[in-house]
């Protein structure tokens, strides 16, 4: 337990390291391989350090990044596969193996760990956590050979059973070969067993399991009563109606949400910026044209039309943040950078540049953009935000991410199912939605107040 | 005629134009994807010979399964699927001008009555809610502003960040669980309009029960809006309190109460005000998860099993009214705010 701890602390400490002190260096270096000077400009410099002076803000923004930066690295904290097996001088490390299997998904996925190659009787998949509970306390091994001579002596008693009573028809005899078949299986499941615990005691099984040991899509059957799960040790939130871990789905979720969120985001401005931007540089025609095709557009109601869309295709991760950036992530966007374009186009370094000959292009992009850039970072935080309200909530009506993506908006949903007897499966995500959010909302205002700070004079 | 009549004129005329081009994105969308009506009728005439035939449907399954050639026509003439989308989707405009909306195939009503029997319902919630979001966001935004940077501007924006980092339909599911389900209190019922015997309800009795029912999704509609509002309302008044007219006032000798409310208040509500005509496109968008979430069997909730059921003339009859509703709502915003603040002149 304590050790749990601990080693949970070393992973956060690692975490922040990499994200705040590893990344930012290798950022910078590479930069300078590049040629780029990489220090930011001064009053960008400036607004940074503002930035930081909102210690809420900033604390939220490390914290943030660096959980996000980890949840990228899930597969080896929060996953029912080991680091690291080793079992009779066969070794391997499924965790990892996993974790590079979604980074290079077009590689042949590696083959599963068979469990009679890992002292489990059996053709499927290892159990890890038995594996890594016999490492333990290698009795449990005991209890399974007994339990399997008991039913030895038991199919013996049946046979001697049906013998006694004699077997006059075909089929009879047919039944009798048939559990006498049984019986070298099962020896031969007791020698494996009692090879195995040889093994395990004289030191050659060796495993290590990930800090939480349960993946957010397995359906843990084999625990006591019914799912869902209230809350335990084992389970820090307890489980759902399908017996799959909350504490890992929230976990994943996190994930799938952030990413979501940013690439969202991201796009919607890339997209947001170049229509705007045309709209303010050119004027006239191209912007009366485009501003009346962007305000039919912004008068579809997106959530309607999303949920009509993906009640007909089950939307993928990409297809459905492709919905949402077209349907309604670029539109602020456009009408603020066209606001900007306007009024930074009339200035004179804008008339130098043309005049020295730039392209329409060059003047867009390399002139007029960065003097634009400061609301566009201040919206972001509020644009995550936003966009991960609506993925809970497309989530929550079903018309979301697939089936089977771990999500919280699922498990909102579900929670309404159990409101009156498994508050957990509605507060946990809810918590978990709101101190995310919350973290960005902060971030969001430092970054305001930094960027672009507002001084209110009064009287009194 | 002025330049803001012609404006406003340019703006409504503007209306039918949006109004053909995202009706006929979604009559288009909706005609090009699977499990579109014919499949609809079909599964429903099947249902409909199971139901009487009994025995005697199962005998002849398969030729149920085969609808007749003449039945099949038929259908597609009844919803000008055998005609091009252009055509099709032109009948249906027609049909909407003479307001024949078609019939719902789940209700086997008319569109317009099923639509017009819950109308009411998202109304009553929309508007209670947002009034309910001006009594509260108001004053604690003046408060807010009246007592720049102090503990309590501190504290109260930490809740306001809160109710912003909450979406709506989950401050209601928190409240169903801590106050309406059987978990911690049980003070408030579990979602709906009104309870089953509300009919049988003396006269206060049903006004308790009503507002029984009102509360958590009112709350749900308030924490919407409220972090937006709030913050409006205190930023546009701590604008107001460092303009020159203000250190007027205040110069001539009038008591700090009676700048505040008289001279800086009124012109602080001007900027809460264009969100009227938002809140009205509002009171339907957002309901579609507080009415999923409170099971209230308003328009939003229509509008989700609609498209769950795939009926589709009622998809397309709730998408006419939010569409209309929300453009009219944009104008009318403008309209207001033009009329009670004269700086602000469209079309110029």
């Amino acid at each position: 337990m304590i050790l749990k701890l601990l080693y949970t602390a070393v992973l956060f400490t690692a975490g922040y390291l990499f994200t705040h002190r590893a990344l930012p260096w290798l950022f910078v270096r590479a930069g300078r391989a590049l040629g780029l000077d990489m220090r930011p400009a001064p009053h960008w410099q400036k607004r940074i350090k503002r930035f930081k002076t909102f210690k809420r803000g900033y604390y939220s923004f490390l914290f943030i990044t660096t959980l996000f930066v980890m949840s990228l690295f899930l597969e080896l904290m929060v996953s029912n596969k080991p680091l690291y097996i080793r079992y009779d001088g066969r070794v391997a490390f499924p965790a990892v193996a996993e974790w590079t299997g979604k980074l290079l998904f077009f590689l042949e996925p590696r083959p599963m760990d068979r469990k009679s190659d890992f002292g489990q009787p059996g053709d499927d998949e290892v159990d890890y956590r038995l594996f890594a509970a016999a490492k333990k306390d290698p009795a449990i091994f005991d209890r399974q050979v007994s339990q399997r001579e008991a039913e030895i002596s038991d199919i013996r008693a049946q046979l001697a059973a049906a013998k006694k009573r004699g077997l006059s028809t075909a089929e009879e005899r047919q039944d009798y070969r048939d559990l006498e078949e049984f019986i070298p299986e099962i020896e031969a499941e007791i020698g494996l067993l009692r090879e195995a615990k040889g093994v395990f005691t004289s030191g050659r099984a060796s495993i290590l399991m990930p800090v939480y040991p349960y993946s957010p899509r397995e359906n843990l059957l084999d625990m006591p009563g019914q799912p869902p799960h209230r809350p335990s040790f084992d389970h820090l939130i307890g489980t759902d109606d399908s017996g799959a871990d909350v504490f890992a789905q929230l976990a994943y979720g996190f994930r799938t949400s952030m990413a979501f969120a940013l690439m969202v985001s991201l796009s919607g401005y890339f997209i947001g910026i170049i229509v705007g931007a045309v709209m303010g540089y050119f004027g006239a025609w191209t912007d009366i044209l485009l501003q009346r095709f962007t305000e039919i557009w912004a008068s579809i109601p997106f959530l309607f039309m999303i949920i009509i869309v993906a009640s007909i295709v089950q939307p993928t991760f990409f297809l459905l943040a492709g919905l949402l950036v077209v349907l309604q992530g670029w539109i602020g966007i456009s009408y603020y950078i066209r606001g900007e374009f306007y009024r930074e186009k009339a200035k004179d370094y804008v008339q130098a540049a043309v005049a020295m000959g730039a392209s329409d292009w060059s003047v867009m992009m390399k002139h007029i953009l960065p003097n634009s850039l400061v609301p566009l970072v201040t919206f972001s935080p509020f644009n995550i935000v936003a966009t991960i309200g609506t993925l809970v909530s497309l989530d929550f009506l079903g018309f979301g991410l697939p089936i089977g993506s771990p999500s919280w908006g699922t498990l909102l949903s579900q929670g309404m199912k159990y409101l009156k007897y498994y508050p957990h499966l509605i507060v946990a995500p809810s918590l978990a939605l709101a101190v995310t959010l919350f973290l960005i909302v902060q971030i969001g205002e430092a970054v305001r107040e930094g960027f672009d700070p507002k001084v209110f004079s009064r009287l009194r | 005629m002025s330049g803001m009549t012609t404006y406003f004129i340019r703006r409504l005329l503007l209306i039918p134009v949006t109004f053909i081009a995202i009706t006929f994105l979604v009559y288009s969308v909706l005609r090009v994807v699977p499990g579109g009506p014919i499949e609809q009728a079909q599964l429903q005439i099947k249902m409909a010979m199971m139901g009487e035939g009994g025995s005697a449907g199962l005998a002849n399954e398969a030729a149920e399964l085969q609808i007749p050639a003449a039945a099949m026509e038929e259908l597609k003439k009844y919803y000008r699927l055998d005609k091009p989308i252009p055509v099709g989707y032109a009948h249906w405009l027609w049909g909407i001008l003479r307001l024949d909306f078609g019939r719902s195939y789940v209700y086997s009503q008319p569109v317009l009555e099923v639509i017009m029997s819950k109308f009411h319902i998202s109304l009553y919630f929309g508007l209670i809610g947002y009034f309910a979001s001006w009594l509260v966001c108001v004053p604690l935004g003046v408060s807010k502003a009246v007592r720049h940077k102090s503990g309590y501007d501190t504290a109260t924006s930490i809740l306001v960040f809160i109710g912003y980092s909450i979406p709506g339909f989950v401050a209601c599911l928190i409240l169903m669980v801590l106050l309406g389900g059987g978990s911690y209190l049980d003070w408030f019922p579990l979602g709906g309009f009104r309870s089953e015997n509300w009919a049988e309800l003396s006269f206060f009795g049903k006004i308790f029960d009503q507002l029984h029912h009102t509360a958590i999704p009112v709350f749900g509609y308030l924490m919407g809006g409220f972090a937006t509002m709030t913050m409006l309302m205190k930023n546009s008044l701590l604008d107001n309190l460092g303009a020159d007219y203000v250190r007027t006032a205040f110069a001539k000798g009038l008591s700090e109460r009676r700048v505040l409310f008289v001279h800086a208040m009124r012109n602080s509500l001007i900027p809460l005000t264009v969100g009227i005509g938002h809140a009205l496109g509002l009171l339907f968008a957002g309901s579609f998860l507080i009415e999923k979430t409170c099971n209230i069997p308003g328009m939003g909730l229509l509008g989700y099993t609609s498209i769950i059921q795939r009926d589709y003339p009622v998809i397309l009859g709730t998408m006419v009214f939010l569409v209309l509703i929300r453009l009219m709502g944009n104008i009318f915003s403008d309209a207001i705010w033009a009329m009670i603040d004269p700086r602000i002149r469209f079309g110029k």
